[in-house]
């Protein structure tokens, strides 16, 4: 599995350094932010980092404003928040979770404690992509059924099913594009003795006339 | 003095072990940051003290302690914390000696960051 991106936003540059290092030495390819507004414009775009480790007090956008633009992104994996924040009081913390952090670590960064929230990041982000690539297969699956659940006109002599576009097909043409369903042909009892052995008699009758001619 | 040291070599040991092999030195990389960084934020904090912009004290003093927590210099963080919380509080009244307090703190690890890359 590819690391997962990490998105360190701090305006302090000894801070931002020493976390994106932490990271980078647990094996996390680590961009960087200098301030809030250069950290929404790499979440909004068109690859953006897994985990984002924003720091509550920035110029410009804050570490919650951020995070409420995060979470009015809605797309299916939302990139993963870690407020960082030297405030360690209990208010702060709340306001920041509550404003959609998904978590926070106080600063200066204890390295085992910041590695081991980031990995459960990076653990929740994969659940969250396998969910939603389940989700979409599931939904495929779902649209094949639906396309066999309607009410199907069909040919009550040759057994041709009139599709969508008004056409008649033959019976295998129209399951093979509307299911996953293939054919291969065979033939039951009842009409091996109704068409395959006359056919086969028939076969053999003429080769016994073709010998008897070619003797004489 | 006693009290906390001027630089927790807990802190500067682990920093020096978070340089991958074959890597620039992420501790030398950090000292120099701080080396540059502080002495702009410290001016930026007198300017503010001055003027008596609170926000601009409060702004400041964040910086610092973030940049001071990160390379374990203990003294001077205490020094931007109490300047933090006066920020804070809006009140500047005793904010122009902390500032003094501030740069003489700095000077110490200053010169403590220099042993340091001098032995290595």
């Amino acid at each position: 599995m590819i690391p997962l991106q990490v998105l360190v936003a701090d305006d302090e540059p000894v801070s931002r350094t020493v976390v994106g290092a932490m990271l980078k030495k647990a094996g996390y390819p680590v961009i960087f932010a200098n301030d809030g507004e250069q950290a929404w414009q790499k979440i909004d775009s068109h690859d953006p980092p897994a985990i984002a480790l924003l720091d509550w007090e920035m110029p410009g956008l804050q570490g919650p404003e951020v995070v409420q633009k995060i979470r009015d992104r809605k797309v299916q994996t939302p990139t993963y928040v870690i407020l960082l924040t030297s405030r360690d009081s209990s208010a702060d913390i709340v306001e920041g979770l509550r404003a959609g952090a998904d978590d926070y670590v106080t600063k200066p960064a204890n390295e085992d404690e910041l590695v081991a929230r980031v990995n459960v990041g990076a653990r929740v982000v994969q659940l969250q992509t396998a969910l939603a690539d389940r989700v979409t297969s599931l939904e495929e699956a779902l649209a094949n059924v639906k396309a066999l659940q309607t009410l199907l006109p069909m040919c009550a002599y040759c057994k041709s099913i009139r599709n969508d576009q008004n056409y008649w097909e033959k019976v295998e043409t129209y399951f093979t594009q509307h299911s996953n369903v293939s054919f291969t042909h065979s033939y039951c009892p009842a009409c091996y003795e109704h068409y395959v052995r006359p056919e086969l008699e028939a076969l053999e009758g003429a080769r016994a006339a073709q010998e008897r001619h070619n003797r004489r | 003095m006693a009290g906390p040291p001027v630089l927790d070599d807990a802190v500067i040991a682990s920093l020096r072990q978070l340089t991958p092999p074959g890597e620039p030195d992420v501790l030398a990389e950090v000292l120099r940051l701080f080396l540059s960084e502080v002495p702009r934020r410290m001016e930026l904090l007198r300017i503010a003290c001055a003027a008596g912009n609170i926000e601009g004290v409060y702004r400041s003093a964040h910086s610092l302690q973030g940049s001071a927590g990160n390379i374990g210099a203990m003294r001077l963080l205490a020094v931007c914390k109490k300047l933090n919380d006066l920020g804070r509080a809006g009140d500047l009244t005793h904010s122009a000696s902390l500032v003094d307090a501030l740069g003489a703190e700095y000077r110490r690890v200053e010169a403590e960051i220099h042993r340091l890359i001098t032995d290595g």
